[in-house]
Formats: structure tokens, sequence, C-alpha cells
């Protein structure tokens, strides 16, 4: 079975949020309707994302670091969010795995919103229902689009390319490749959800520098530098050249 | 025990009509609140994605939980055949179907879409117990309704005692189902936990039967029909050891919870503040814990105090409101309290709410919904009591108590 699925670098995300703008740009705009805000540039700002760029910051000053986590539904394959909804709104595609709500079907009763874990699930406080992160479903199948262009617009618009979308079932994909070879891990696996998206963690290279391995052995400026700061004994061969 | 007469009150004093136009003006207020949330969308309340549900939800479900509890006087007098509270059984019934009538209003009015409530009734998914609930909530209107019919219809009544038992299973199924929508959550450290059906069913019991006190002394207070100690007395020691019981139901839940370290900060959130849990932890000791379970007992049990109406009467005021405490501890604290997004690190601060704790203040509209649901319920108590014969003519000891002795 296919399952669609992001995967996030956090080693290069770098919290610019393009992947939130573009999210809400396309899905705003889509056949399902607006995603509504209220008091976006005034106090108290309130809103519908199906992703949001978490901010921390990691540690105590001056040991800190600033980490940036992108967080949108992560396409569980047992979905807790799914067998709690009363009319079946919430439910799983076979097809690609991906986790949607019908909204014609839902009645606005947040429940799904307790059961998830992750804090995906969003109400939009003016269509009522709830709402989370489609993988862009009406953008990846598009025919009309480019192939290249198939992807969520998340992953388009992200500048360093810290996300990727793909088939995490397929061995043979980029993103299991990455998942295997750069130690991609679930957030919270022990809920047993399984989530499909994945994150790759921050990586940080470290070696060990000796002193005398700064210092070139065979530098020939050393030689020079010696000869240069030799004293000139008697006369060469410009003093005399114009007499 | 002589033959009690159930009977009509009249519903014409000014008292009466007074109440009722009073009560009506808290229902329009709720359809108004209603209508402006709808209108203005869901922003304008105090909930946000972290608090789903608010101040209508805890007024929802403490008058559901309370409509099972409602039913304790019947369930006694059909399914254990306690003659003396044979009388008040349709009252019982009466006031269980208009608490749950009073608690489904709020319920399905602070939905996202209650214009779609045609929808969850035609589309079930049996691995809800959101579904099962809503079908656990029907048929307590279909089953208490038939039980009041057969009490109430003489031709009937010799089948009573099976409805009656019928509807002791099913209210006992009702809180249990909705305890479960609090103990399947396995993803918030306030909830998952199988204790949570028994304690609701406790708690049914305790606010139910308080509310139900309270009904009963109001009305026979305002007809002014004799009501006499021996079956108030009798319901007072019924109510001390419900309330005894969810006390001992809630110190054992919390007890379990200090058990398993995972749940410690959930504990101390609730116990001792911490987190920015003052708020939730304060409504937890004084109005869960002081007010609405040590005090009523005090009230009950004192010396001296056995015969006082007042008394009794406000210690039911204060099971109501401690059960309404308990609620907001259970639904608001518990989705406040921060769900657990990176195991083993302590969020500080984050940009949008994930690992910090949420703080709700109820917008006004919400409140006017929730007390709403309050005021439909007693409007349909009073309605119902002057349209049928629910209220027994009198409770007069010599007539009421099978074992009343004449001095």
């Amino acid at each position: 079975m296919t399952q669609l699925a992001l995967i996030i670098d956090l080693n290069v995300c770098v919290g610019c949020s393009a992947c939130v703008t573009s999210c809400k740009e396309w899905n705003t705009s889509g056949p399902a309707g607006f995603m509504s805000d209220d008091n976006p540039y005034q106090k108290d700002p309130t809103g519908t994302f199906f992703n949001r760029v978490q901010t921390y910051e990691v540690g105590e000053f001056p040991k800190t670091e600033t980490v940036h986590f992108p967080k949108s539904c992560l396409h569980c394959e047992e979905p807790p969010c799914v067998p709690v909804c009363p009319t079946g709104a919430s439910y799983k595609r076979e097809q690609d795995g991906i986790v949607l709500v019908d909204y014609d079907k839902c009645i606005g009763c947040k429940y799904c919103s307790w059961a998830c874990p992750y804090g995906a699930r969003e109400i939009d406080e003016h269509q009522k229902v709830m709402k989370k992160c489609t993988l862009c479903v009406d953008r990846i199948y598009d025919e009309t689009l480019p192939e290249s262009e198939r992807k969520p617009a998340c992953v388009l618009a992200c500048p360093t390319n810290a996300r990727l979308f793909g088939d995490v079932h397929d061995a043979d994909s980029e993103v299991s490749e990455l998942i295997r070879e750069q130690g991609g891990y679930q957030l919270m696996p022990e809920w047993g959800t399984q989530p499909s998206n994945h994150y790759l963690p921050r990586r940080k290279n470290k070696i060990t520098i000796h002193k005398d391995e700064l210092v070139r052995v065979d530098n020939p400026l050393n030689k020079e530098q010696k000869e240069h700061h030799k004293p000139v004994d008697g006369s060469v061969l410009d003093d005399n050249s114009f007499i | 025990m002589k033959k009690i007469h159930l009977e009509q009150i009249e519903g014409k004093s000014t008292g009466y009509l007074g109440l009722i136009a009073l009560l009506g003006m808290f229902v329009l207020g709720a359809i108004g609140s209603m209508l402006y949330m709808e209108h203005e969308g869901h922003w304008v309340s105090g909930m946000d994605n972290q608090i789903v549900w608010g101040l209508p939800h805890v007024f929802a479900v403490f008058l559901i939980v309370a409509a099972s509890g409602a039913l304790n006087v019947a369930s006694i007098s059909s399914v254990f055949q306690k003659k003396i509270y044979k009388p008040l059984a349709p009252l019982s019934t009466l006031v269980a179907l208009a608490l749950l009538t009073g608690g489904l209003m709020v319920l399905v009015l602070d939905l996202g879409r209650p214009d779609r409530l045609i929808v969850a009734m035609t589309y079930y998914n049996f691995k809800s117990i959101f579904a099962w609930n809503m079908i656990l909530y029907n048929g307590f209107f279909v089953i208490v309704g038939i039980y009041a019919w057969f009490m109430l219809d003489r031709t009937m009544k010799k089948y009573s005692r099976y409805a009656g038992i019928a509807a002791f299973v099913w209210r006992l199924a009702l809180t249990t189902g909705t305890g479960s929508i609090f103990g399947f959550i396995v993803a918030r450290s306030g909830y998952d936990m199988a204790m949570m059906a028994p304690m609701f069913v406790i708690m049914s019991f305790s606010f139910g039967l308080a509310f139900f006190i309270l009904v009963l002394l109001a009305s026979y207070n305002g007809t002014g029909r004799p009501l006499g100690d021996a079956v108030v007395n009798r319901l007072r020691s019924l109510l001390g050891t419900f309330v005894f019981a969810t006390l001992y139901f809630v110190i054992v839940y919390h007890l379990s919870n200090l058990y398993a370290t995972e749940h410690h900060g959930y504990e101390t959130f609730i116990l001792l503040g911490e987190s920015g849990g003052e708020t939730y932890s304060n409504i937890f000791w004084i109005g869960q814990i002081f007010l609405g379970s040590l005090l009523p007992i005090a009230m009950i049990y004192a010396p001296g105090v056995k015969n006082c109406r007042k008394t009794l009467a406000a210690a039911c005021l204060l099971v109501v409101l401690g059960g309404l405490a308990s609620m907001y501890t259970i639904i608001i604290a518990g989705q406040a309290y921060p769900m657990e997004m990176f195991p083993g690190m302590e969020v500080v601060s984050t940009t949008f709410f994930d690992g910090a704790t949420t703080q709700y203040s109820a917008s006004f509209p919400e409140l006017l919904l929730g007390l709403g649901g309050v005021a439909m319920t007693l409007i349909m108590i009073a309605l119902g009591i002057k349209v049928l014969g629910f209220l027994p003519a009198t409770l007069e000891d010599s007539i009421a108590d099978p074992h009343h002795k004449a001095e």
C-alpha cells in the first residue's frame, strides 16, 4: 500500500515559514473553501492553519540552540482521530494513506481534536468544521500541472529543501532512503500511531583538531621567511647597476 | 401505606408564571448566544484549538450525567422495590428526561454545525464512543419515556417494573458511555483511565439526586403540598452516601495517577497548581472538594440538622455547584494541561501553544448557553408537573411512609 508522507529535515529548516504561507495560500484558495483568520494583524490573532512552524529554544543560556519544528498532520498509519469520529467524517484513504476530513459530514464536535496526540487538528472558526493538512490532495494528482509541480505547496515553497514528499512504503523512494540513511524518526512512536511523516534529526559534525595539525610541516614559506630575514653582506648586483 | 394520588399543579399563580417567564428569558438568551457565535464564528467564544470544549460542555455533561442520577428514585422503587419511593418515581423520570433535554440542548447548540444533527443521526461510526453516546441518549429518551408512560397509565402499570429495570440498565450504560468519552482519550494525561466510567456513574448518582431533591423541595414548597420528613430524610441520607462515594472515587482516581510517574506532572498541575494550574487547582480544592463534597457531607450528617429542609437544600445546591466544578476540572483543566509532545523535555515557551499551559476564560455567550440548558430543564419540569400528574398530592409521613406509626 502506498503511504504518502512528508519528510522534514530539521537540520536545514531555518524557520522562515514559507511552508506555512504557501500552504495557507494554496488551501485557502482551494475548492474546499477559505481558511478563516480573525484579528490577523492585531492582538490575539487567530486562524486556521494546516501547518505551523514551532520555534523552540533548547537548553539554557548560554548553551542554547534554536530548533524550528514544522508540524502538520502526520498522516498516521493508525490515526487515532479516525475511530473517534462519530459520523465517519474523518477517514484514511486506502489508495495513498492520506488522512482526510469530509467537510460535508463533519458536525464540528471537535472530539478528534481530543484524540490527536500531536495537536494537529484545528477547527475552522467560521466554517465550524475540523481541518487539517491534506497533503495538497487536490494538487498532487492534478494532471494539468507539470509533473514537477505535483507536490504539496509547502514542499515546493521550502527554500532550503527541508521538506520532501514521497511514498514511505516504497523502499526505493528518495524519502525512504533518507529515513534509512539519515536516521529519520517519527514523533512519539510510543503512541503506536505510526506517524507517516518523519523528521530528519539535527546533525552536529565535530572533529578534533590537534595544534600540530594546523602547522604545515613542509611549508615552503618557512624557508623563504628564513632566507628573507638573513642579512645581506656586501653589495649585490643592483647596488652597482647605475655606477 | 395509603393510596397516593398524583395530581397536576394548578400553575396559574403569579409566581409560577413569573418563573416560566424568567426561565424562558434564559432559554432565549441561550438561543441568542448560539446565533451570535454561529454568525460571528466560534472565535468570539473563549474556546480555541487547545480548549476545544469550554463552559457549555461543562454544563452539558453535568446535565447529562445528572439526568441519569435523577432516575435514582425511580430505580430504587422499581428495581429494588422500595415502596416509599414509588409515588416519586414518575417525578424522577420527568426530572431525568428534562435534565437530558437541557444537556443535549447545550451540547447540540455548541456543536460547530448543529444544523447537521441529521448527519450525526444517519451516519454512525460504531467504533466511536461519541456515536455510541448518541444512541444511548436517544435510547434513554425512549426507554424512560416508556417507563413514565407505563407508570402513569393504569392499563400498562403491570409492565412498569420491567420498563424500570430496562431504564436502570440503560442509565448505567449511558453514564458509562459519557465517562468513557473521557476515559478513552489516550492522548491527554488527565484521562486515559477506565475508572472514568464508574466515576461518572457514581457522580451521576450524587449530582442527579441533589438536583432531584431540590426540585422536590421547591415544588412542594411552591405548591404548599405536605411533604413529610420520612421521605426527605431518606433522600438526605442517600445523598450523603453518594457524596461520600463520589469523593472516594475522586481520591482513588488521583491516587492512581500519583502512583504512575508519567502522570505526576498532571497531578501537581491539578493538586498543587504548578505549571500555571493555579486556577484549576483552586476550582478543584475549593469548588469540587470543599464546597462540593466536604461541606455538604457536614451539612447532611451534622447533629441537629436532621429535619432542617433549608440545610438540606443548601447542601444539595452545593453538591450541584460542586458537580459543575468537578466537570470544569475534568473537562477544562484536562485540556489546559499541555500534551506531552517531546517526552523528557520541558517546554518553557513555544510559538503556537504546543507544550504550554492554556488559560481559558469563558465568554459571556458561553455562560448564557450553559445557563439556558439549566433553564430549559426547569421549564420542562415546571410544565410537566402542570400538564401531567407527576407530583403526588401529598407525601405526609402517615401516607407516604409504609413504616409510619401513628402517635
